[in-house]
């Protein structure tokens, strides 16, 4: 098989978290009973014309503002005309000529090197209603029927489906951390589109264009990118042309499969949308917008660094962005930052996964968690400890001293008394002591358990295993 | 049989007010008037029950409005809850609509009684309102003549007499050229004046909801109730509702008033250019200045709503597809055969045309060679007409190049409906008010009518200038060469 | 300029609109289209305007709408004029190519 390069261009959309729709004010919801959450306007009524929600503009603004594009000031919307079921004036209110945001960017790294992928524009678009097929019939609920979209587009500027699902991952984290959309792909709230094309050098023309539709997750972006790569190039090393097309991912199949060929190029008799004036964004509305925007994650990940998180804890944190903000309450205090991921990431983590909690939903505070952190990093606690009280520490405004009482937890840190206990240890077990002295490390487990089961469990484990290990090489 | 309806709207108001009528009365008057012009073929739905109900409950109301238990009829592309509308199109002849337009609504609030719906060409596409699904309706000055369109139903039942305020629409001079036709007031108010909400849209940057009399007068005291703001339509003008009657009575003299050379070219016929010319020289011995001016492009006009009319209209018709209202075909064999069957059937020749056409004109490179280029030039005519404003108050000149033509004339050109409307048309483009004043008759009797235009939100200088000549002519508007009643 | 469109040309544009054209109505549309395509190219005969365009005679510039629900219609309302039906749903012959 030759060697070609890819181009991959991809449109991704994502629905926007609003109390209404765009053009309308019926609510934007999921999971309603079908055809509840409309009116004339979302059924493309005669008659009826479109209104503009500000919340959409103040939303793409700040999805202009975190994908570094600039943001235009003056625009109007355009009709995109098309004949579907799902599309109910036959013509979507999107923005063809003046899109609000263009020429930005999302950095991502690839093997080590940073790349920006290029985001030509971005642009706030009207969605169409949901679609069920059954045997014989289609099943329309306009629902969903003009619930605000952006669309965002890049430049072929991506080169490998590493790339294309690095992209989408750092894009689909940039939404969900500035509170944009929700982004789950599997509800459709993120739908993503890619154009793939190959050709043989930096030099030559494009290859033809194949368009994959509405991928549905991260993982099939990337599948679908390499099966089209392989399936394009063993046409061209057959000597084969083909038309340019629009295919899906068959995640069954496990390959991606012909829809239709594009015969003429799309005509969608774009024409500038008559019942909706201009818009003109101000300063004051875009600045507003943009002391909104919470920190992203680049620049939690920098905060994180600083405070000596290691990096995989970094990363999952970033993961959850509920922990991500929980922790950032407290990134002032001088506390020990690892130690506070590692009780974000465990324990706390097995408790709000087992309830399906997230962490806003318990009662732990700031200052509990940070007495709970020091308490933990000075060993005064052990994880079995913590084990013990978490539950009363989320359910419950008991301070971490009530709670400690309650439990009876009586740990054993002093350590003259944790001595005397390693002592006895060592003079009633001379056999393991001499194993370990032959070099059985085994023996040294037996004898901390020996300590742990003297002290009914209480004793410092640390403390009591640096004193072991003390005592027994003074006797080498 | 009573003859309230022969009176001026203040009159009534008075006579309601001291309760020596009712509006029941007003009510049981129009039908009794309708049935006994059913040949005139103005309506195509009429709401007699609900009316009949209506006029009833108000019995025990407070008169508190001039308009209060008057009768109304509304253009069939103007939405009426519970009411059928049809825009004169089988595609929507069993469409109940499930809201009111605004305009409605504003009607409703005043206590005026929707009579019923008017009959017009198919989805307004036509200056005859012989592409009605309904059949035409006849002009009241001769049935053997066309009432002009499409406003047609609208301003021959106004002009009939059967009830004495209509709603119309105005695309392409819509409601001026039929009242030029059959010699009432009609009104086109500027671009965003009045709501579209619920104005069943043709051309959505030319649509506009307007007014049709018998008098000056009451055309204001009806544009002021249905103007100003509204929430749910961004085109309508953020504009306070002011009083459109209160120049009315002004003096005149000293008005500075153009005439553009194109509108007395000789596209117009020899009739309607004197008369115009006859009516300008009582101008001007009234103290008025009349120049003659050029407004740059008024020449292009028809080809550029072809251009942006048949375009928006491809894509505003598009929602018809049998699928969530009106006309469906039965049994369709697949999605296309829904969509290609529904529309098919359902619209008729002419609008079926002009669908093709915008579908065409905004298709690949056509959106940039005819869209684009309309639009441009659709801003210097505005720009042109704006600048004549700056040096003059209003802009007048005939309103049709001829008076209303045969009914059976022959319809093959498809050009000819264009012609029709090539003095109203600029007026659309440009966004501004316009309205119709008959001024007189032709040889065979039939009404002469001249455009008066104003400045953007101006009407109520248009309304001094006509209510001015009306009075000063005092022509007899009783079609049938005086009260038909009697 | 020839006189009338071909069949082709005249099957495009009905394409375009979703509109069926019958044999026997071919003829005319291939005249009465031509007729009006051959009008409009007029306008190319234009000369000296400005580039600046305008979409519709706006008085002001788009009023912003606060994101608050304020209405929503019945259920019953909304399938009273819907020709197909199935419970809550809207029916249309199965799409294919989804």
């Amino acid at each position: 098989m030759s060697n070609y390069i890819p181009t991959i261009g991809i449109e991704v959309h994502v629905e926007l978290k609003t109390n209404t729709k765009i053009f309308s004010p019926s609510r934007n919801g999921y999971g309603m009973s079908a055809n509840t959450l409309v009116n004339e306007i979302d059924l493309g009524y005669p008659g009826t014309l479109p209104l503009i929600n500000r919340e959409v503009l103040n939303i793409a603004i700040k999805a202009a503002k975190v994908l570094h594009c600039n943001i235009r000031k003056e625009m109007h919307f355009d009709r995109k005309n098309y004949f579907y079921p799902d599309n109910p004036k036959n013509y979507q209110i999107t923005q063809a000529r003046t899109p609000i945001g263009y020429d930005g960017y999302v950095e991502i790294e690839v093997d080590g090197k940073i790349k920006k992928i290029e985001i030509e524009e971005m642009h706030i678009e009207e969605d169409t209603c949901k679609s069920a097929h059954r045997k014989n019939v289609t099943l329309l609920d306009f629902n969903r029927a003009g619930v605000p979209l952006i669309e965002i587009v890049t430049k072929p500027c991506i080169n490998s489906s590493k790339e294309a699902m690095l992209y989408i991952e750092k894009l689909r984290e940039t939404l969900l951390y500035a509170n944009i959309s929700d982004c789950k792909i599997e509800e459709g709230s993120m739908r993503c589109d890619c154009n793939v094309s190959i050709r043989k050098s930096e030099d030559s023309p494009f290859g033809t264009k194949v368009e994959v539709k509405n991928i549905g997750s991260i993982s099939n972006v990337g599948l679908s990118v390499e099966k089209e790569i392989v399936r394009q190039t063993e046409l061209y090393d057959k000597g084969e042309s083909f038309k340019e097309q629009t295919r899906r991912f068959d995640s069954k199949l496990n390959d991606t499969v012909l829809m239709r060929i594009k015969e003429t190029g799309n005509d969608y008799r774009y024409f500038p949308e008559p019942d909706i004036p201009y818009v003109y964004l101000t300063d004051e509305m875009i600045n507003k917008v943009t002391s909104t925007i919470p920190l992203l994650p680049d620049e939690r990940r920098e905060l994180y660094k600083g405070r000596n998180i290691s990096k995989i804890n970094i990363e999952k944190i970033i993961a959850n962005k509920s922990l991500s903000d929980f922790l950032n309450n407290f990134l002032e205090e001088k506390i020990d930052f690892q130690v506070a991921s590692n009780l974000l990431l465990g324990d706390i983590s097995s408790y709000l996964n087992k309830e399906g909690k997230i962490i806003t939903d318990t009662m732990l505070d700031n200052e509990r968690f940070i007495d709970l952190v020091n308490r933990s990093s000075t060993r005064e606690l052990t994880s079995k400890n913590i084990k013990e009280i978490l539950v009363d520490l989320l359910e419950s405004d008991k301070t971490l001293d009530e709670i400690i009482k309650d439990k009876g937890i009586n740990n054993i840190n002093d350590e003259s008394v944790v001595k005397d206990i390693v002592l006895q240890v060592l003079a009633e077990n001379e056999e393991s002591v001499r194993d370990y002295l032959e070099g059985h490390d085994r023996a040294l487990k037996y004898l901390m358990g020996q300590v742990m089961k003297i002290s009914k469990g209480s004793a410092d484990p640390l403390l009591a295993s640096d004193l072991l290990k003390e005592f027994l090489d003074k006797k080498k | 049989m009573s003859r309230y309806l022969d009176k001026s709207i203040l009159e009534i108001n008075e006579l309601l007010k001291q309760k020596k009528i009712r509006s029941i009365d007003l009510v049981n008057e129009c039908f009794e008037r309708i049935e006994e012009n059913e040949e005139l073929n103005a309506f195509i739905t009429l709401n007699k029950e609900e009316a009949l109900r209506e006029a009833q409950a108000l019995d025990d109301m407070e008169v508190d409005n001039v308009l209060f238990g008057i009768p109304i009829a509304i253009k069939d592309n103007i939405l009426t809850r519970n009411l059928r509308t049809t825009c004169a199109s089988h595609m929507l002849d069993n469409f109940i609509p499930i809201y009111d337009a605004t305009v409605v609504t504003k009607i409703k609030e005043k206590h005026m009684i929707i009579i019923g719906k008017t009959n017009m060409d198919e989805f307004a596409m036509g200056s005859t309102s012989r592409t009605s699904y309904f059949g035409a309706p006849h002009n009241p000055w001769n049935t053997n003549k066309i009432t002009g369109g499409s406003s047609g139903g609208s301003a021959a039942c106004v002009s009939a007499n059967l009830v004495p305020f209509a709603l119309g629409s105005d695309t392409g001079g819509s409601i001026r050229q039929p009242a030029s036709y059959c010699g009432i007031v009609g009104m086109k108010p500027t671009y965003g004046r009045v709501s579209r909400y619920g104005l069943v849209a043709f051309a959505s940057s030319l649509d506009q909801i307007g007014t049709m009399t018998k008098t000056v007068y009451d055309n204001a005291l009806l544009l002021n109730a249905i103007s100003g703001i509204d929430l749910n339509d961004l085109t309508s003008a953020d504009r306070e509702v002011e009083d459109f009657t209160r120049k009315i009575g002004e003096d005149i003299s000293g008005m500075k008033i153009a005439v553009p050379n194109y509108f007395m070219s000789d596209i117009v016929s020899n009739e309607i250019r004197e008369k115009i010319e006859s009516v300008i020289d009582v101008l001007k011995e009234s103290g008025c200045k009349i120049d003659y001016i050029d407004i740059k492009y008024l020449e292009n006009a028809v080809s550029l709503y072809q251009i942006i009319a048949m375009g928006e209209a491809s894509s505003n018709l598009a929602r018809f597809d049998g699928i969530r209202y009106g006309f469906s075909k039965e049994n369709p064999s697949d999605i296309e055969d829904l969509y290609y069957g529904s529309r098919e059937e359902g619209f008729g020749e002419e609008v079926k045309r002009r669908i093709m056409v915008g579908s065409y004109l905004l298709s690949g490179d056509n959106a940039k060679k005819y869209y684009d280029k309309a639009l441009s030039i659709r801003s210097d005519i505005r720009t042109s007409f704006l600048k004549a404003f700056e040096n003059y108050d209003l802009i007048v000149g005939p309103t049709t190049t001829t008076t209303a033509y045969d009914i059976d004339s022959d319809m093959s050109d498809p050009l000819k409906t264009f012609m029709d409307d090539v003095l109203v048309i600029p007026v659309n483009m440009a966004g501004l008010p316009g309205l119709n004043l008959p001024i007189g008759f032709s040889k065979d009797n039939m009404p002469i009518g001249m455009h008066i235009i104003g400045n953007s939100f101006d009407e109520a200088t248009i309304y001094k200038l006509a209510s001015f000549l009306e009075k000063k002519l005092n022509l007899d508007l009783c079609p049938k060469g005086g009260n038909s009643y009697e | 300029m020839d006189e009338i469109l071909t069949r082709e040309e005249v099957l495009h544009v009905a394409d375009l609109a979703k509109i069926r054209i019958k044999e026997e109505e071919m003829e005319k549309y291939q005249k009465e289209l031509k007729i009006i395509f051959n009008d409009i190219e007029k306008i190319n005969e234009v000369e000296g305007y400005d580039d600046d365009i305008i979409i519709a005679p706006f008085s002001s510039e788009a009023r912003l709408r606060d994101d608050e629900v304020e209405r929503h219609i019945e259920i019953e309302s909304t399938l009273k004029n819907v020709p197909r039906h199935s419970g809550n749903y809207i029916e249309v012959p199965v799409v294919i190519n989804e």
